[in-house]
């Protein structure tokens, strides 16, 4: 590297200390033209810090960056876009009630006499949107748009800037597979036109199909980076957690027990036309794959007694469960965990204890409806000692926990109660790979014990490692049972997609 | 109790202790402030207590993520209601409307089949006539009335009479009146011997005279009238003898015709009390709904509630003023205007004494329930945690819509309490500006206290002290003689500043959090 031209931006051992804790310590990387680079690392390993010191939203306590070789000070947004460099936020930053045009010019319309020249916004807007392959009008408005194109408008706003760095921070976090394709395409097409990209993803495979290199993150610390040829789910994970992994996906045999639940012809407000089957065993861990909106979160919450189902039945050791509210889910043994940990799971300004307890409430209450505050109390310390939650006590406000913690909370919550069906939808969403583990670990022994464990995720590995069964589904219908031996990533894409003629020997709805 | 409550309560002490220093002279001699006067600390007593269960009530709803704008206009529809249902009426034994009176042929035609009622020789008189005399009955026909085109239209009864009238008409009553056979003052005959009036024999009454009657005694020719409240009364026979309460005019005499009036209560107090309650907690239960199921903003419910039940208390009561008079002096009033007397002692200007304000009674008995819901029940955890997020909440298995709706009922069943408190205090209230801005107050009140409006947090505690700040603010601009005018404004910014300080502090604690986490 010496005696190469200097790499297009440098960043020179950055060192950053918030109050109590050193973010970074002197962090290096380099980033060549036309390279994608992922940085990758656990929640807290310093990725979002250095993310905004390059977007000049934070200025480092120490170290440089050279952009051309040159050391430049990133002191604003602003003088950050200058220099080339554009982050796309992980929760994008467009206003909605405006039109595509004018969320790409907006803070630096061109005007015309103080007025804003909407014909050039729409001529330039419209040039930028067809450089990155976006098929959309700069009119249109933004709100009416999916949010994968949204992510794309954010792109086509950097661009428009001329950014020879784009940061994209976990840009498939909310994105159906479909989209997340789109944005490939995109970030590939933007690396053969010499645009460099530093993207940020949990998502191994992800990584693995798009960076040309990878720098891994660790305590705030460079842990390691992998060149192309490296980059393999087990280094990245190695690097990661700073240890190594054999079995990541914590499966043992143990026996399949009884039928427990059974979802009889199930119809979904959402997908009304579409009645869903399928039983689940004591023990079992069922995985339910499919893309983004293939109603598998709607499944769950019918199930769950959230959505009123159009008809079918659901029952439990052959008796019918009434459907009409979570409470009685939740008297006949079922338990759910959300999704969206802090729309539906946490009350996040309540005590992790105070979550922890929510649903025991009514089950555990005293005489005169009065709290019973010990058994709260015993609940909570066990489940912290049992999920191994990482809060300095038990009256810690659940939204200064970790992700992985927080998930481990509303966790703890249905296991305080004893239920014999979990359902988890996406439950290792935005969680690091540790606690990803920790997960994995915890349905494995739920299983073991012999409750039924019904999972919803949209990442295949996980869907793969886990399951004993999987169930596909694509808009709205159930398109696959797929066995254990069955599990591979083509064998549920295919179903994934709809695409049922494949191999039909191996549909069994 | 958290740093919130602490906040408030040491603004609460810092404005007592000012305030007690301020309005003494010198400024040590705090013994001789007019703040620490008697009367004065009973008065804030009772007014605490009173916006106090405003504030309650508020902050349940707005635990919940709501607001209730209504509460001024249900404390004035509590209070005209309960004016209503407590209304006390006197009616005569045969009391009868008047069709036509005519001087000329000495007739009096009535409204009605009268005949049964009246009997020749009966002295009656005529009430809300121009000439409102004391005649005898000599004759009695039953007739059909008719309009003014002639059409039949009800029965009437044509009584011929005989005695000194004057003048036509064509409205007014007609009363039965009866003679006093005995009349002996200063008696304390019966065994009722708390009675000082006199005794007063009367014959023939159609009812049983009861305590708290009351008998209009008209002379028969002069038109003079005495009115007498009925302390007690026994029956012997066709006699009743009744005793009055005060001592009768020395103008009276047996020659006095007496018309006994039947006190009428619309209601007994314990159901115009649990009537006030029942209706007012049915607007919560009214607005939890529209919130809930309908979907409709708390603001907006809430705003229209407002202006609904002030039309409508000013429809009821047709603008009138609503009082309670002397009905209930000795009963329901002091429940607002009265004290527990607990110390005396002789001042400089005659004896002085300190009680505690019957409302106060009321409040922490209200608060400490409250209280008591809020922290230790499940469904006050459930408050506290839909309030914060109604989904998770949901999600748990809570019936979150079945709370919202109690919170909402909180709110106006609260504010039913309080509009009757305050309106016993008052004795008497207009329907136009009774209970006008009472809600700023208790949101005021409630926000000071530490509720947040984005809901999930609030103390019962919090709020008695915000209310108690309040209070004191208030009565600061009375004794401090600053401009009345000024006084929105000075509490306005006092709420900025607390609110503001409050955000200060949150924000340095979360900081703070975070950098140890």
């Amino acid at each position: 590297m010496d005696d190469a031209p200097p790499p297009l931006l440098e960043v020179r051992e950055v060192s950053k200390r918030f109050p109590g804790v050193l973010a970074l310590s002197e962090v290096s990387l380099t980033l060549g033209e036309g390279e994608v680079l992922a940085v990758i690392g656990e929640n807290g390993a310093g990725k979002s810090t250095l993310m905004k010191i390059l977007a000049g939203v934070q200025l480092p306590d120490s170290g440089a960056i050279h952009i051309d070789g040159k050391p430049v000070v990133l002191d604003s947004v602003k003088t950050a876009l200058q220099s080339g460099v554009a982050l796309i936020h992980q929760e994008l930053n467009l206003a909605e009630n405006l039109p595509v045009g004018a969320n790409i010019y907006l803070g630096r319309e061109p005007t015309h006499f103080g007025i804003i020249d909407r014909r050039q916004i729409n001529a330039d807007a419209q040039r930028v949107l067809q450089q990155i392959g976006l098929d959309i009008d700069a009119t249109d408005a933004l709100g009416d748009l999916s949010i994968g194109q949204r992510q794309l408008v954010e792109i086509a706003k950097a661009m428009s800037v001329n950014a020879r760095v784009l940061i994209m921070d976990e840009p498939t976090s909310s994105l159906s597979a479909g989209e997340a394709e789109k944005l490939f395409e995109v970030v590939k097409d933007l690396r053969s036109k010499g645009v460099s990209i530093i993207y940020i993803s949990h998502r191994l495979g992800e990584v693995r199909e798009l960076a040309d290199r990878v720098a891994v993150l660790r305590d705030g610390k460079n842990a390691g980076d992998l060149e192309r040829k490296e980059i393999r789910h087990d280094n990245m994970v190695r690097l990661m957690v700073g240890r190594d992994i054999s079995q990541f996906y914590a499966r043992t045999s143990h026996p399949i027990g009884d039928v427990v639940l059974e979802v009889d012809s199930l119809r979904t407000p959402t997908w009304p036309a579409h009645p869903l089957s399928f039983s689940l065993r004591a023990g079992e861990i069922v995985g339910v794959a499919g893309l983004v909106g293939a109603g598998r979160t709607e499944m769950l919450r019918t199930i769950f007694g959230i959505d009123q189902p159009v008809s079918g039945h659901v029952k439990m050791d052959g008796k019918e469960i009434e459907l009409d509210s979570p409470r009685s889910a939740i008297a006949a043994g079922i338990a759910l965990v959300p999704e969206d940990r802090k729309l539906h799971g946490l009350v996040i300004d309540m005590t992790v204890r105070n979550n922890v307890s929510l649903a025991g409430l009514f089950k555990n209450r005293l005489r005169g409806g009065f709290l019973n505050r010990s058994v709260e109390k015993e609940d909570t310390q066990q489940m912290i000692r049992d999920l191994r939650i990482k809060t300095p006590n038990e009256s810690q406000i659940a939204r200064f926990l970790s992700g992985g913690n927080q998930q481990k909370v509303v966790l703890g919550k249905w296991l305080a109660m004893k239920p014999r069906i979990l359902l988890l939808d996406e439950p290792t969403r935005g969680i690091d790979v540790g606690a990803k583990q920790e997960i994995y670990q915890l349905m494995e022994s739920l299983a073991e014990q012999g409750m039924a464990v019904l999972f919803v995720s949209s990442e295949m590995e996980e869907v793969i490692g886990m399951s004993d069964r999987a169930i596909v589904m694509h808009e709205g219908k159930i398109t696959g049972e797929l066995q254990r031996s069955e599990l591979s990533e083509e064998s549920i894409m295919q179903r994934a997609t709809g695409n049922l003629n494949a191999d039909e020997s191996t549909v069994t709805t | 109790m958290n740093a919130k409550s602490i906040g408030i309560f040491g603004l609460l002490v810092a404005l007592f202790l000012f305030m007690a220093f301020m309005t003494a002279d010198p400024w040590y001699a705090v013994s001789d402030s007019t703040f620490l006067l008697p009367n004065n600390i009973e008065n804030l007593l009772r007014r605490i207590s009173m916006y106090g269960l405003l504030g309650i009530g508020v902050a349940f709803v707005i635990i919940t993520g709501g607001i209730d704008l209504s509460v001024g206009s249900v404390v004035c529809l509590a209070g005209c209601l309960l004016g209503i249902f407590l209304q006390v009426d006197y009616n005569a034994a045969d009391s009868f409307d008047v069709y036509r009176v005519n001087a000329a042929e000495k007739t009096v035609i009535l409204r009605g089949d009268a005949s049964q009622r009246f009997s020749r020789g009966d002295p009656i008189r005529l009430f809300q006539v121009r000439d409102p005399a004391v005649l005898t009955v000599q004759s009695i026909e039953l007739v059909q009335l008719a309009d003014e085109e002639g059409k039949p239209t009800e029965l009437g009864t044509l009584l011929g009479v005989e005695g000194p009238l004057q003048r036509d008409d064509q409205s007014g009553t007609v009363a039965r009146a009866f003679r006093v056979s005995d009349y002996s003052p200063g008696s304390n005959l019966g065994e009722n011997t708390a009675a000082s009036g006199d005794a007063l024999k009367i014959g023939e009454i159609p009812f049983q005279l009861t305590a708290r009657d009351r008998l209009i005694l008209v002379h028969p020719t002069s038109k003079g009238l005495l009115e007498a409240q009925v302390a007690s009364a026994t029956e012997e026979g066709d006699q009743t003898t009744a005793i009055t309460k005060q001592p009768l005019n020395d103008i009276f005499t047996t020659d006095w015709l007496a018309i006994p009036m039947k006190r009428q209560q619309r209601m007994p107090i314990p159901l115009a009390i649990l009537s006030v309650l029942a209706i007012t907690g049915c607007l919560g239960a009214i607005h939890g709904l529209l919130v809930t199921r309908a979907r409709l903003q708390p603001f907006v419910v809430t705003l229209c509630g407002l202006l609904i039940y002030r039309g409508v208390s000013r429809w009821l009561v047709n603008d009138n003023p609503v009082g309670f008079g002397i009905e209930y002096q000795n009963t329901l009033s002091p429940l607002g205007s009265g004290k527990l007397p607990l110390i005396q002692w002789a001042g400089e200007n005659g004896p002085q004494s300190f009680g505690i304000p019957y409302p106060f009674f009321v409040f922490i008995v209200v608060a400490v329930i409250a209280a008591i819901f809020l922290n230790l029940t499940i469904w006050g955890r459930y408050l506290l945690a839909l309030g914060s997020n109604e989904e998770a909440a949901r999600y748990s298995g809570i019936r979150t819509e079945r709370i919202t709706v109690f919170a909402y009922v909180i709110g106006t069943v609260a504010a039913g309490v309080g509009g009757m408190l305050f309106a016993l205090d008052s004795g008497s209230i207009s329907p136009s500006s009774f209970g006008n801005f009472f809600e700023l107050y208790a949101i005021a009140a409630a926000v000071l206290g530490g509720c947040s409006l984005r809901g999930g947090e609030g103390s019962i505690f919090g709020v008695i002290a915000g209310t108690a700040v309040m209070m004191l603010l208030n009565n600061l601009i009375l004794l401090l003689k600053i401009a009345d005018r000024l006084e929105f404004t000075i509490i306005g910014l006092v709420i900025l500043l607390g609110v503001f300080m409050d955000e200060t502090v949150r924000r340095i604690a979360a900081r703070r959090r975070a950098m140890k986490s």
